[in-house]
């Protein structure tokens, strides 16, 4: 991971970035995107989850209060103040870090990982009761509704950008470049000195302080860039959906539906939670007309997949290059028994 | 070292380490010469360990100063004593075990140098040092005992330390690997580097050690050049006696 790119990964990712952003271009079918936006904020998510947990090894199982956080901040601010979600969203992604840091100075006391899980799960759980009880700003599980959608504006080339429930590539590339941001910035931050400290204090706490790692900061750095990407990937949610409530925005299910698609994809690897993020929400769609089948078999997958690729879906390219460089070496065993 | 002036490095003044009621390390005083080699000896639950973790800031004293190149390292964290050139090794090793072995040194190396480059660069020299090049590009949970404790040195190392704690370098290995390991040492201390160790092997203490230092139960019983130290009767009956029994 401490090496530099080469020059196949540069392709891959250029490949990548040109598909997703022909994509519109070639299907306008408003059901594709609003699966491949759904996939992206999760894929933000999952990432930003797993910056804290895959490489850093905090395991924290309250995310969700962070992504509740960010899209209650943006919708409300929005609404009350009149302010563009173009600015509100970072606003609630600063509002997030805030809380992440807050949360994040109890936890650097804390050396037991279970604990850390139950302290950061119920932290979560309070941001949800909250949310749920403050009626009179929130609506509660009525529902906040009337969020005001991102503006549009026209671009030379492309024409004009619409955020509207038909017409969703305006929301496709806005969810791209923030997706793209989000990859970016975790991406610099695991390349540089603290990405390296970061998995020395995952391994080995005791020898990476010994070795003159500020515990105290990396764990800080760590759960504010983690909350502010959340932040602002539940911000856009709210824009995105136009109505929150504190179980779709702030539940359970939803942490443990990111951790599944990090577990998926690979748990403190780059790529890996994006992949999962966008293998499990295409899951969950195309299950849809199953029913009641539906959760057993996407549980059969999450097994599956776990049982046989334990390292997650991201490992599956090099597992298949082994595999073939292993069949066209010119092999020495003897003859195959029958 | 006879021809160098002697001047002491660490000072350890009268420290306690007591978890809850029971006291690990009562009322320790000692002192580390720049250039010497001291060797901590005592069996089993002596307060070794803890004096290193009190030295090293893992724990903070119960009581007593510590004091280091000068300065009044007492409340420094572990990573603030690391910057003031203290380092340490691991009884029971330590690995970054999803990191490269010149990735493990390399976060020693960063405590000296800012970009990832630099310290990749400063890293081989230190993997070099202690003869892992061959398993340079290795994830460190592929090594054996003998290879860890070389990388633990590496890593210590790395991050430019005027003083060493070597924490059972000898321990868990092989008895091939073990002149290897004496023969690394003698070369840090070639280099200039002062080290406290614990050591159990009796071969190896007067080998290396300068200077012993014999604690029980918590308490400094004797102190001397390693050959006095052990010729002590209560060394013997504590210590030794129960080694010649048991091993």
């Amino acid at each position: 991971m401490f090496e530099p790119l080469r020059p196949w990964q540069w392709l891959l990712v250029a490949i990548t970035l040109a598909a997703l952003a022909a994509l519109p271009l070639l299907s306008s079918n408003s059901y594709v995107l609003h699966v491949l936006i759904l996939s992206m904020i999760f894929g933000i998510f999952a990432s930003a989850w797993n910056l804290v947990t895959g490489f850093a090894g905090l395991k924290t199982f309250g995310h969700h209060a962070f992504f509740g956080i960010g899209a209650y901040s943006s919708a409300l601010v929005a609404l009350h103040s009149g302010l563009s979600p173009w600015l509100t969203i970072w606003i609630a992604a600063l509002i997030a870090t805030v809380a992440g840091l807050f949360i994040g100075l109890p936890i650097l006391r804390i050396r037991s990982m279970p604990h850390v899980a139950i302290v950061t799960l119920g932290f979560a759980e309070i941001v949800r009761i909250t949310i749920s009880n403050l009626q009179s700003i929130t609506r509660g599980e009525l529902g906040l509704w009337g969020i005001p959608p991102f503006e549009s504006f026209t671009l030379p080339v492309l024409g004009e950008m619409k955020f509207t429930p038909a017409d969703k590539a305006g929301y496709y590339y806005l969810i791209l470049v923030l997706l793209v941001f989000s990859t970016g910035l975790i991406t610099l931050l695991m390349r540089s000195k603290s990405g390296l400290a970061l998995v020395a204090m995952r391994d080995a706490e005791d020898a990476a302080e010994s070795l003159g790692v500020n515990l105290t900061r990396h764990k800080l750095l760590v759960f504010g860039v983690s909350a502010f990407l959340v932040g602002l990937a539940g911000a856009f949610f709210g824009h995105y959906i136009g109505i929150l409530t504190p179980s779709a925005a702030v539940g359970p299910d939803l942490m443990i539906l990111v951790i599944a698609m990090a577990l998926v994809g690979g748990l403190g690897t780059l790529s890996g939670p994006l992949v999962g993020a966008l293998v499990l929400t295409c899951v969950v769609e195309l299950l849809r007309d199953l029913n009641d089948l539906r959760l057993l078999i996407y549980g059969a997958i999450i097994i599956t997949v776990v049982m046989f690729l334990p390292k997650g879906l991201a490992t599956l390219g090099p597992l298949v290059r082994r595999r073939i460089t292993y069949l066209r070496a010119p092999t020495t065993s003897p003859a195959k028994h029958l | 070292m006879s021809n160098m002036p002697s001047k002491t490095l660490l000072r350890v003044d009268d420290i306690t380490m007591a978890f809850g009621g029971i006291v690990a390390v009562a009322n320790l005083s000692l002192t580390v010469e720049t250039g010497e080699i001291l060797a901590l000896i005592g069996p089993n639950g002596a307060g070794k360990t803890t004096t290193f973790h009190v030295i090293a800031g893992v724990h903070k004293p119960t009581a007593g100063r510590i004091f280091f190149d000068g300065q009044d390292i007492t409340f420094y964290r572990p990573d603030g004593r690391c910057r003031s050139g203290v380092a340490r090794t691991f009884q029971i090793t330590q690995p970054f075990q999803e990191l490269t072995v010149e990735e493990n040194v390399m976060v020693g190396s960063l405590a000296q140098h800012r970009s990832i480059a630099d310290a990749r660069k400063d890293a081989r020299r230190y993997v070099e040092m202690v003869g892992l090049s061959d398993r340079a590009n290795v994830l460190a949970k592929g090594l054996s005992t003998g290879q860890r404790k070389r990388l633990e040195m590496a890593r210590a190392m790395a991050t430019r330390p005027k003083l060493l704690l070597l924490d059972e370098v000898t321990g868990g290995v092989d008895q091939k690997s073990i002149p290897g390991l004496i023969e690394l040492v003698k070369q840090l201390r070639r280099e200039g580097l002062t080290l406290v160790i614990i050591e159990h092997n009796m071969r190896v203490i007067n080998e290396l050690a300068d200077r012993a230092i014999f604690m029980n139960r918590g308490q400094k019983m004797a102190e001397g050049t390693p050959e006095d130290v052990m010729q002590r009767p209560e060394v013997v009956e504590l210590y030794l006696g129960e080694e010649l029994q048991h091993g």
